[in-house]
């Protein structure tokens, strides 16, 4: 608390004591920039005061240039989570020690144990793995927070020891299914600023009043301009306040939503004819007889299987272009059924895929849609006809994707703005996540020494890789090249996606075989389908660790999985726990998973290091954050951490005599020189010069200005992009980074026609593979969530909190201050009443999967059926150290276990099966209450064997 | 973890050969940057005798031959009677211990460490057994000299571009921030000839060639 008073004090008080207060707190001796590289899609460039040797407050730096005229800057980017970051690095759940476990795990009890005998014990852990089971053996869980010098240390330390690294994106599920479906990739967002743009912004299963604090002016900033802002989501949200249209959309019910809307475009003849045509693969030809495309091979012996056809309205059947998205002359039939003869001169009718989209929109009519979804008709006629010729952008935050049906969701979603012509041009698009390219990032893990003469033998060995390629594929993009070129990588690099380590080693196996909380169109189990996709070799090469290979150590990095892992922290508890021999998780605090760890090593935080955030597309700039201190206690940065593990795993190697090993790719790993090539011979001895490189290397190639060193990140803050990399993430984007414009996704598809990375060379909404088609997905439809859990009266939804970026702030004392400070299950009134519960009783939320309990907080807010919990809380806050992710079975949809069909096919954060965590159903009752005749869920009593875990 | 690693992309080199420099532009820019270099590097026997026989200018006028823009070398030589004690002593009054160091203008320690990193990137090392500290502006000057040389040999194009911006940028981000007012402040201090005609060469020369490059590639 800070007093104020006025120059000279207040008249007979102790005058100057509060001033002398005042001033002493916002005084400060030195001044450096830094960030927070979270994983909420922004770098804000802070401000950060020292004094005396200490952090002493932070404050946004608002710097930022404008970019464009009559556009607002960015500025003043932050929100009360930066803001407070200072506060964490005195919490009393910092780690400042290694440590080593006493007794039995999550036991509590820890030992402060010294650097060199932490090493040794891991590095020894790390060569029994090897030696007994191989080097696939050791896992490493990717991480989404901590910034790019948090993440690249531990990367390469497994990539030298031919280890294996649990796709980030497969275990947090932000992965945008539906789009990747639609456009063959997720990287749709535009800069932030191109919000401004739009005439209608849709938010859609996203708050950013809540997560995208930074950006949130835009919106405002749109409706001066006149833009309507329309909220479609379950709750009225903090972000419907400000909106003009708010749709209560019934959870896991936006496909029915958007399908309907279509319908109504469609009706009312509102859709853009010419953008579909050109953009979309809705004038492609399908066959009556098995639904699949019309391809080249069904016309001619011998014929392409790739090459698709259209019916011209002239000339009649012509092949679809596939070099380019331009028509020409070609003016194809979005209608119509024509007879062809196939190669073997049977006859078989053909039609459009927009006849058939036509087809599944007549059961979207918006009374009935409204019957599903719980919007009226009236409603969704509305806002039907708010979008129709105008300029409409999806602000999508990570939620659909976590939906088990949210693919069809985001396919209905993308479908909508094909059919008003809204992407590729300002103020349009899906706002979701996008990636920037840092190439010297991706250089780096290339290169066998420093300096630009290795930078451009390695550009120039990916040119001559890329046209090899294009020899090949004359016809493909830069951007199928780059992401080919990412896929040859991943055919040896250490990346897996976790579905097959979760299937094999972390007990969802049973799980997901419970059919019960699957979709009913499935027509086989689980198994079989992984069992078929595994056979068929749909994810060959990367389906790792497999059976066979028993996990034996775990390193957990930034990332927190007993407090996150859908499934629940039972699952991994009792499944894969007990098959390591040595857990390690290096961090600044306390987390849940530190809590059950083997060795615990303390990890500096930002303002202790140097770092900077990932780049992403939204402020599409990179942010630096400086070393304001050194690090507290004995934290380390990972750099220093990893760098000293490859060198003592070397030493103790060399003093058993292992030189060497062949890893499960046949590749020899020389152990003995780990330490060595970790460092490259001492070139990067640290990550001040690791970052400098970066930086270099990526202005030599383009991606940031020319001359850029880490001086001019330490000057800036923050810099802008003057690209999007040289690979494939950024060529994703497909757009051109200008110094003076907004930079709005997918122009390249739009105004230079190039095509989209799927296998129509279209955005496509029509999947024709057998599964899909089985599953009556081949379009996109609404189908209801399946009953994961259990069959129960309330949908379990979430979303990040205003409070914290994940688990990252929970422990901050002043964010703490700002709500209720614990955790709480968000109920209506109406269901709050049912169940005589009133707001502060503790309530206990569980299925047939598991349970929690927490306090209730009722609310007119939340609609009547659904039930609300924030993401963050860590376990320990609540009774038992059960929290919310105990009544999640974590389901995958099978569906996603498609590969090698055109853009199905694993891509490192991309396409593979994700977990669904929204919309599990539960019961809510009041703790007294149980005992008392109540119908209490199996997994409250199956959950109760938690209690002794605690 | 929002990035991507092409770690394990196996990448061919193609085979380069022996590669033989023609003399052209960027070559004549190299070797005036050597010459300047080695003017500045000490006021000792070698630089006096250069100066007594006349061999700077000639060596300066003969390399500047193709140089892309004018330089107009002038008259570098000794005034009568200026002796090697002279020479030495004139050298040690215009630059004393520090004049010729960029760092000493601002955060020296600093200024090492920003140089040093620019050597390193670019393929050199900056040990300690180097003759001269890395911010001396012969030093500076004699990477000029190696970036022009490795633009004019790379046999990659990127690379050679690569060099070109290294020029750029370490001439407006480095020699062009110090060596100005060094020339001016010595001038003004009155320098004597040959040191008074070098000060305008170098200055000029610095100038002209980061117009010269920042003309080609833009910035």
């Amino acid at each position: 608390m800070v007093e104020l008073a006025p120059p000279g004090g207040l008249p007979g008080t102790t005058a100057g004591v509060t001033e002398d207060a005042y001033r002493g707190r916002w005084s400060w001796d030195r001044v450096t920039w830094g960030t927070h590289c979270l994983n909420c899609l922004a770098g804000c460039p802070y401000r950060v005061f020292t004094r005396g040797g200490e952090v002493a407050f932070e404050e946004q730096g608002g710097t930022i240039d404008p970019v464009a005229g009559g556009v607002p800057d960015l500025n003043p980017a932050g929100c009360q989570k930066g803001s407070a970051w200072s506060v964490q690095l005195q919490s009393e759940d910092r780690v400042l020690h290694p440590l080593r476990r006493v007794g039995e795990r999550g036991g509590g009890r820890w030992e402060a144990i010294s650097w060199d005998d932490a090493l040794a014990e891991i590095a020894d852990s790390v060569l029994d793995a090897i030696d007994e089971v191989g080097p696939e053996s050791v896992v490493f869980e990717e991480s989404v927070e901590g910034g790019l010098l948090s993440q690249a240390p531990f990367l390469r330390l497994a990539a030298l020891l031919g280890a294996v690294t649990l796709d980030a994106n497969g275990l947090v599920n932000d992965l945008p299914v539906g789009q990747h479906l639609t456009f063959g990739k997720f990287s749709c967002a535009s800069t932030v600023d191109d919000t401004f743009l739009a005439d209608v912004l849709l938010l859609w299963h996203a708050n950013p009043a809540y997560t995208s604090i930074p950006y949130f002016h835009y919106i405002a900033e749109a409706r001066y301009r006149g833009a309507k802002v329309v909220a479609i989501a379950p709750d009225y949200n903090a972000s419907a306040v400000g909106s003009d249209l708010f749709v209560p959309v019934r959870p896991g019910t936006d496909a029915a939503l958007a399908l309907a809307v279509c319908r109504v475009l469609v009706d009312e003849d509102l859709w853009d004819r010419e953008f579909v045509a050109t953009q979309t693969d809705l004038p492609l030809l399908v066959r009556a007889d098995n639904g699949r495309y019309l391809r080249q091979r069904d016309l001619q012996r011998g014929g392409d299987e790739e090459t698709f056809y259209l019916w011209d309205e002239v000339d009649g059947l012509r092949a679809a272009p596939r070099a380019t998205l331009d028509l020409g002359t070609l003016r194809p039939a979005l209608s119509g059924t024509w007879s062809v003869e196939l190669a073997d001169g049977t006859p078989v009718e053909v039609t459009p895929v927009a006849d058939l989209m036509r087809r599944m929109l007549s059961a979207y009519a918006p009374e009935e849609a409204a019957a599903v979804c719980g919007v009226p008709a009236s409603t969704i006629e509305t806002l039907a006809r708010m979008v129709a010729g105008k300029r409409c952008k999806i602000l999508e935050g990570f939620n659909a994707p976590k939906y088990f049906h949210g693919d069809l969701m985001e396919r209905s979603m993308c479908l909508l703005l094909a059919l008003t012509g809204n992407w590729g041009r300002p103020g349009t698009g899906i706002q979701g996540l996008a990636l920037g390219g840092l190439d010297g990032y991706l250089l780096f893990s290339m290169k066998t020494k420093k300096g630009v003469e290795e930078a451009a033998r390695v550009l120039d060995g990916i040119e001559r890789a890329m046209r090899t390629m294009r020899e090949r594929d004359p016809e493909a993009t830069d951007e199928m090249l780059g992401t080919q070129l990412l896929s040859l990588a991943t055919s040896s690099g250490t990346t897996a996606p976790p579905v097959f380590f979760n299937y094999h080693h972390a007990g969802y196996r049973e799980t997901w075989n419970r059919r019960e909380w699957s979709d009913p169109t499935m027509t086989r189990s689980f198994d079989d389908y992984l069992g078929d996709a595994v056979r068929r070799g749909w994810w060959g090469g990367v389906a790792r660790p497999g059976a066979s290979t028993p996990p034996r150590v775990f390193f957990s990095v930034g990332t927190n999985p007993l407090r996150r892992a859908r499934g629940g922290r039972a699952k991994l508890l009792d499944n894969l726990w007990p098959q390591l021999d040595k857990i390690v998780v290096v961090d600044f605090r306390m987390s849940a998973t530190a809590l059950h760890a083997d060795i615990v090593l303390p990890a500096a935080m930002q303002y202790e290091r140097v770092n900077v955030q990932y780049p992403i597309t939204h402020m599409l700039r990179l942010s630096f954050s400086d070393a304001a201190t050194p690090p507290r206690g004995e934290s380390r940065t990972e750099w220093d951490t990893f760098a000293a593990l490859a060198r003592v795993i070397a030493e103790r190697a060399a003093a058993r005599g292992m030189h060497e090993y062949v890893d499960a790719r046949r590749q020899t790993r020389h152990v003995d020189r780990l330490g060595d090539d970790f460092v490259v011979g001492g070139d990067f001895a640290d990550e001040e010069v690791v970052l400098d490189e970066w930086v270099r290397d990526s202005a030599d190639a383009g991606t940031l200005p020319q001359g850029s060193t880490i001086e001019t990140l330490r000057r800036d803050g923050s810099i802008r992009f003057t690209g999007l990399g040289t690979f494939a993430p950024g060529l994703s984007v497909a757009t051109s980074v200008r110094p003076d414009e907004v930079m709005t996704a997918f122009r390249w598809h739009v105004e230079d026609k190039l095509p989209f990375p799927t296998l129509t060379r279209r955005a496509q909404f029509y999947i024709d593979h057998p599964w899909f088609l089985e599953a009556g997905e081949q379009l996109p439809v609404h189908k209801e969530p399946p009953r994961m859990g259990g069959d129960w009266p309330l949908a379990l939804t979430s979303g990040h909190s205003r409070w914290t970026v994940h688990s990252i702030g929970m422990g901050n004392r002043h964010l703490l201050g700002t709500h209720r400070g614990r955790p709480l299950v968000i109920l209506s009134e109406a269901d709050a009443s049912a169940r005589g519960v009133v707001d502060g009783d503790q309530v206990r939320v569980a299925n047939d999967h598991g349970f929690f309990e927490a306090m209730v907080r009722v609310t007119p807010r939340v609609r009547p059926g659904q039930v609300i919990v924030y993401n963050g809380f860590e376990p320990y806050m609540f009774p038992r150290w059960e929290g919310a992710n105990e009544v999640e079975p974590g389901m995958v949809k099978w569906l996603h276990l498609v590969g090698k069909y055109g853009h199905l096919r694993y891509l490192p954060f991309g396409w593979q099966p994700v977990p669904a965590d929204r919309a599990v159903f539960v019961e809510v009752t009041r703790v007294e209450d149980e005992g008392e005749g109540t119908e209490v869920p199996s997994g409250a009593v199956a959950g109760t064997a938690g209690e002794e875990r605690g | 973890m929002f990035t991507y690693s092409l770690q394990g992309l196996e990448l061919t080199a193609e085979p380069t050969g022996v590669l033989e420099v023609e003399e052209n532009e960027t070559t004549a820019r190299s070797a005036v940057y050597q010459l300047l270099g080695a003017f500045f590097a000490s006021g000792g026997t070698t630089s006096f005798e250069k100066a007594r026989d006349g061999l700077w200018a000639k060596e300066l006028f003969e390399a500047a031959t193709l140089l892309p823009f004018a330089l107009h070398v002038g008259d570098v030589a000794l005034p009568a009677g200026m002796d090697e004690a002279a020479f030495a002593a004139e050298f040690g009054r215009l630059f004393g211990s520090t004049e010729l160091l960029g760092g000493a203008r601002t955060d020296r320690a600093a200024e090492i460490a920003t140089v040093h990193r620019e050597y390193e990137y670019f393929g050199l090392a900056a040990g300690g057994s180097a003759p001269r500290p890395p911010d001396h502006l012969a030093t500076e000057l004699d990477f000029l000299q190696y970036l022009c040389f490795k633009e004019a040999a790379s046999p990659s194009p990127r690379l050679a571009g690569s060099f070109r911006r290294a020029q750029r940028d370490f001439l407006a981000g480095h020699v062009l921030c110090w060596v100005p007012g060094m020339v001016a402040a010595a001038q003004a201090a009155g320098a004597a000839e040959p040191f008074a005609a070098m000060l305008d060469l170098v200055g000029v020369f610095v100038a002209d060639d980061h117009g010269y490059v920042a003309a080609l590639i833009g910035g």
